[in-house]
């Protein structure tokens, strides 16, 4: 039977009974719209996902381990960091140091008064993290270990006491201007000042960190770190010197720097853990950023990590993340899957009573030349047909409801950290997918009863009841 | 070629079912068919006509002994040639018409051409077909708006749309009422006598007995032949 024959009879046939047609499609329509709909969700929650977490980048620590009350923990030293540097997976070994005293940010933004804390809550990072961002690396220098100092100056005449305004500020102390302490912070503390902070707090919102610099000036990025200092009250750590206070300014935004908090050039935090809180700390990494050849290496670093008893992997939340979105992944796909599958059974059932009911029509199309492949041909190409038509309304119902969900998370769900403005990533390959297990689950369920039509002995089918 | 018959039964047997519910429907049928024949089958109901003719137009298939048709061997010819030989030699004419509804009158005609590779001049063939049998007008017509008798001469126009060499009817008259199936009847004399298509026909009309050349009376599945068969048979409805 020529192709385009059969196509003919298969959409003559198809469009002949539009009862069994939709019975027949209905149970295909919705799962395979739940599968579209589904997929493109976690799709997009997936590249959310990775855009916070690089998936290239694991973080190192030191395990505690602590015997009878006495802390045995081992520490992450410049050795460390140089044995990782060994291995052949790893391009990168960065450590990063946390600020081990209390401290507290100040300053005013937008004419309010705000204050932070900042002890444990600020990272040292050395440059060549951010080297490879144009917008950050030549800002995020370490003035002080530059020798950047000078000249002389009174700290009485406030913003005027220093030469540069924007990027210098007249320390208390030794009385010489210095480089304000560069800071960067994360995509999440942008994301945290907008959705929470900003709108409460009458303050405008961040889009583009350049450009907003560039409306207000540098001078609205200034603040002071008041070192050793604490906002938690009666707080009784002990600090080996005294208070005292640095200017900073916010140069930009980065995925390296800490997810929650401040990040500074390294040479600060070390400098001033000597100064706070002892030699031992000053030497002493929190952790270090380990950036693979190739994130399917992962797993061989992960290996020799293992053996290494000084060493562990940091629970990465992202890989907590990424393993819950792929458990919910298998869940929906699976119930779209579920759903898809019943069709296909219903399918079957509604296309043996077709067969049945047709059997006097399949004896006549034999009786005039038709083979037995012929009619299992087309018994499948009108369950194709199904498959095919509901693939496109399944697709197309999926990405009407994604509007709806769009349209229903834009007007009634407030702004939260990475909120997206659509929930759905609609690869153009999802369609052909969806369109293709389609037609693949209805050819499968029309599959015996075809075969059925086809078997029948065309005397029997034509035989008068 | 001309010289081989068109049919040739050796000793064909056919039953239904199993074990003690077996019916046996043909008991060793033996029977040559030349070519341009037209044979009118009769015998009483249930004695295995219609059997015998679906065994000859390969719907159905024997149990035992030999089936040759149209130079085709039916023990060593597959399924999808025995299609093909259907769909281009062999006709089919039923008692119930068996055109399908959801098709136009044309449609129902060149049915065949739908499962024939490179199929030329399908509707102008068809229009001819529907012609031939009186019914031009009628092409885009439905079945289901026709009268009996049109619809016969709609299903014959399709059984002769491919020009086949052996007609097989199977009580064509037998929903019509007398007047029409006279026509029906004429009809069939004119396409053996003109065309030298060669005709089996199942009946209980006693006029086909008349046109027939030959006339075979089956009696419990097996052939009591004979050219006075008419007299023997008491003719009642299938
Ligand atoms: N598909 C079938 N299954 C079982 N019995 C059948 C079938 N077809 C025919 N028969 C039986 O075979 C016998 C002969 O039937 P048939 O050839 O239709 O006779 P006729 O056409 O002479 O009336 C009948 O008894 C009928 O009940
Ligand atoms: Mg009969």
């Amino acid at each position: 039977m020529p192709a385009r024959n059969l196509w003919q009879m298969v959409l003559g046939n198809a469009v002949r009974s539009p009862r069994h047609f939709v019975f027949s499609a209905i149970g295909v329509v919705i799962g395979i719209g739940a599968f579209v709909f589904f997929l493109a969700g976690v799709l997009k929650v997936q590249g959310v996902l990775y855009s916070i977490f690089p998936l290239e980048e694991v973080e190192v620590i030191a395990p505690h381990t602590s015997i009878a009350g006495k802390n045995l923990s081992q520490k992450l030293t410049q050795e460390t960091v140089d044995l990782i540097k060994t291995r052949p997976e790893v391009r990168e070994a960065l450590p990063r140091m946390t600020l081990q005293f209390p401290a507290v940010g100040f300053g005013k933004f937008e004419g309010q008064d705000i204050r932070f804390e900042v002890g444990g809550f600020t990272d040292g990072i050395p440059h060549s993290v951010v080297a490879d961002d144009p917008k950050i690396a030549d800002r995020f220098l370490d003035g002080d270990a530059e020798g950047k100092i000078g000249p002389a100056c009174e700290p009485e005449r406030g913003k005027d006491a220093c030469p540069d305004r924007a990027w210098q500020y007249c320390d208390k102390v030794d009385r010489m201007c210095h480089m304000r302490v560069p800071v960067i912070v994360s995509p999440t503390v942008l994301e945290l000042y907008n959705t929470q902070v900003a709108e409460s707090h009458g303050l405008p919102h961040i889009g583009a960190m350049e450009q907003f610099i560039a409306e207000r000036g540098r001078e609205r990025m200034h603040f002071t770190i008041g070192l050793g200092d604490t906002m938690v009250a009666g707080s009784n750590v002990a600090v080996s010197a005294k208070h005292r206070e640095v200017g900073a300014i916010l140069i930009g935004i980065s995925r390296k720097a800490k997810r929650v908090g401040l990040t500074v050039p390294l040479g600060y935090v070390e400098r001033w853990n000597r100064e706070f809180a002892g030699e031992d700390k000053a030497k002493q990494f929190s952790s270090i950023i380990v950036t693979l050849r190739d994130k399917d290496r992962l797993a061989t670093f992960t290996t020799w990590l293992q053996e290494e008893p000084k060493l562990k992997l940091e629970d990465s939340l992202g890989e907590q993340f990424g393993t819950v979105v792929f458990v919910i992944t298998i869940v929906l796909l699976a119930i779209s899957f579920v759903i898809v599958g019943i069709s296909a059974i219903n399918i079957a059932h509604n296309f043996f009573m077709q067969v049945t009911e047709r059997r006097r029509e399949i004896g006549v199309l034999r009786a005039v030349g038709a083979s037995q492949r012929d009619v299992l041909m087309i018994v499948l190409g009108e369950a194709a047909v199904i498959g095919l038509v509901s693939g496109v309304l399944g697709s197309a119902a999926a990405f009407l409801g994604s509007l709806l969900v769009d349209w229903a998370s834009a007007a009634l769900v407030p702004a939260f950290p990475f909120k997206p403005r659509s929930w759905f990533d609609f690869e153009w390959w999802i369609f052909a997918l969806a369109v293709g297990f389609s037609v693949l689950f209805c050819v499968v369920g029309g599959w015996l009863p075809a075969r059925k039509a086809a078997q029948m002995e065309p005397a029997a089918a034509l035989a008068q009841t | 070629m001309t010289r081989e018959p068109v049919i040739q039964l050796e000793q064909v047997r056919k039953s239904y079912g199993e074990g003690a519910g077996t019916t046996q429907v043909l008991r060793g049928v033996s029977l040559e068919v030349p070519r341009g024949e037209l044979i009118a089958l009769v015998g009483q109901s249930g004695s295995g006509k219609s059997t015998l003719l679906n065994i000859v137009g390969g719907l159905d298939k024997a149990d035992g002994g030999n089936v040759r048709v149209l130079g085709h061997d039916y023990r060593s010819t597959s399924e999808p040639e025995l299609a093909r030989l259907r769909n281009k030699k062999i006709g089919f004419v039923f008692q119930a018409f068996n055109l399908l509804d959801h098709l136009t009158c044309l449609g129902n005609v060149t049915l065949p051409a739908s499962f024939a590779a490179g199929a030329r001049d399908v509707v102008r063939r068809g229009q001819a077909a529907l012609g031939r049998v009186g019914l031009g007008d009628f092409a885009h017509r439905k079945p289901s708006e026709l009268s009996g008798g049109q619809k016969q001469r709609v299903a014959i126009a399709r059984a002769l749309f491919n020009e086949p060499e052996l007609l097989l009817c199977d009580e064509p008259t037998g929903n019509l009422d007398s007047a029409t199936g006279h026509e029906v009847i004429e009809f069939f004399r004119e396409l053996n006598e003109k065309d030298g298509v060669t005709l089996m026909i199942v009946t209980h009309e006693r006029r086909m007995s008349t046109i027939a050349r030959r006339v075979i009376t089956m009696r419990d599945g097996q052939i009591v032949e004979g050219d006075q068969a008419g007299d023997e048979d008491t003719g009642g409805p299938a």
